[in-house]
């Protein structure tokens, strides 16, 4: 039993693509995760809007905006004040996305898209843009630059702090995609390792692997719990820091 | 238990900063490589690279205890002004 290959398997992205006249469509695991996740998400999302007030309709809605009220609440308004109320979509948006892919990956047969370092580029791309649509909305092109500078800095060391401060924000929105995609990685990694911890130790000797299964599955179904609150819990946190960079941006000083 | 006059979205950017460092590190480590690779300087991109890597995260560290450093007195001098009222 080769342990590597099965845990590559069992996280890397399989590619399924057709060539088109030489052109290739990479359809993976990943890309149908996601766009299975738009799609439910868009037609749930707008079915939850068209309910009428029918008992299930009201609990729905109920709870979507009590949903949109924690994110107005507790995630934009603190961090970014009133000016970041125009961007409670992107935020909504952003939060159940992500949420959905964490849990996408606890369903069997369905993959985690964001334990892919692509998606997440992709979702912090989303919120760099975000960051720096703010910025020059907010700011203007220079006012939005000399934001850059932190107060009181003496002049000479202008062309030092500059770009160091312009690198930093680059690499917030780096270590926003790589937290991301460790997380939810590790997680399923940590999950496949305990299942193949049986395998291994039978493997050895049948009578070892029969005492691993009770504690390595009690592991694993506590591991799959705290996969859930991971799932939240991410899910939290890259929309929390991506409020907080946009709302640093937008008050600058 | 309460951590200090800091809210968790203060919690949770002293929790970046250790990743922010890493991936400065990185970065400015792979840079130099890349450069490296390109212009046949082996191993002395890769050194600046790393050098400047490790300044910026340490840059950013400083930076970012400073400023809540900043916030834990602007909130106690509040709490004061709240507790004269």
């Amino acid at each position: 039993m080769d342990v590597a290959e099965i845990i590559a398997h069992h996280i890397l992205d399989h590619d399924w693509g057709v060539t088109l006249d030489g052109l290739r469509l990479p359809i993976t695991t990943h890309s149908v995760t996601l766009m299975a996740i738009s799609v439910v998400l868009l037609l749930g999302l707008s079915w939850i809007a068209r309910l009428g007030p029918s008992r299930a309709g009201r609990l729905l809605t109920t709870l979507m905006e009590e949903y949109v009220s924690f994110i107005r609440d507790g995630i934009v308004l603190p961090n970014m004040g009133k000016e970041g109320k125009s961007f409670l979509p992107y935020f909504c948006t952003l939060f159940l996305f992500v949420l959905c892919s964490a849990l996408a990956g606890l369903i069997p047969n369905m993959k985690t898209a964001t334990a892919n370092i692509s998606v997440t580029a992709a979702l912090a791309l989303c919120s760099g843009g975000l960051i720096l649509y703010c910025g020059l909305k907010f700011h203007g092109p220079i006012g939005f630059l000399k934001g850059f500078i932190p107060s009181g800095t003496p002049g000479w060391l202008v062309p030092l702090i500059f770009p160091l401060e312009v690198v930093s924000m680059i690499i917030k929105v780096c270590v926003l995609a790589i937290r991301l995609f460790a997380n939810m990685l590790s997680g399923h990694m940590v999950l496949i390792c305990l299942l193949l911890i049986i395998f291994v130790v039978g493997q050895m000797h049948i009578a070892a692997g029969a005492g691993a299964l009770l504690p390595a599955m009690g592991l694993e179904l506590f591991m799959t719990c705290l996969e859930l609150l991971v799932a939240f819990l991410q899910a939290y946190v890259f929309t929390l820091l991506t409020s907080i960079f946009a709302g640093s941006v937008i008050h600058t000083h | 238990m309460a951590l200090g006059p800091f809210t968790k979205q203060d919690h949770l950017e002293i929790t970046t900063l250790g990743m922010e460092f890493a991936v400065s590190e990185i970065l400015g480590a792979g840079a130099g490589y890349w450069l490296d690779q390109r212009w046949g300087t082996s191993p002395w991109m890769l050194l600046a690279g790393a050098g400047a890597g490790f300044a910026l995260g340490l840059y950013q560290v400083i930076r970012g205890a400073g400023q809540m450093s900043r916030k834990k007195t602007n909130l106690r001098k509040v709490e004061k002004e709240d507790g004269r009222r």
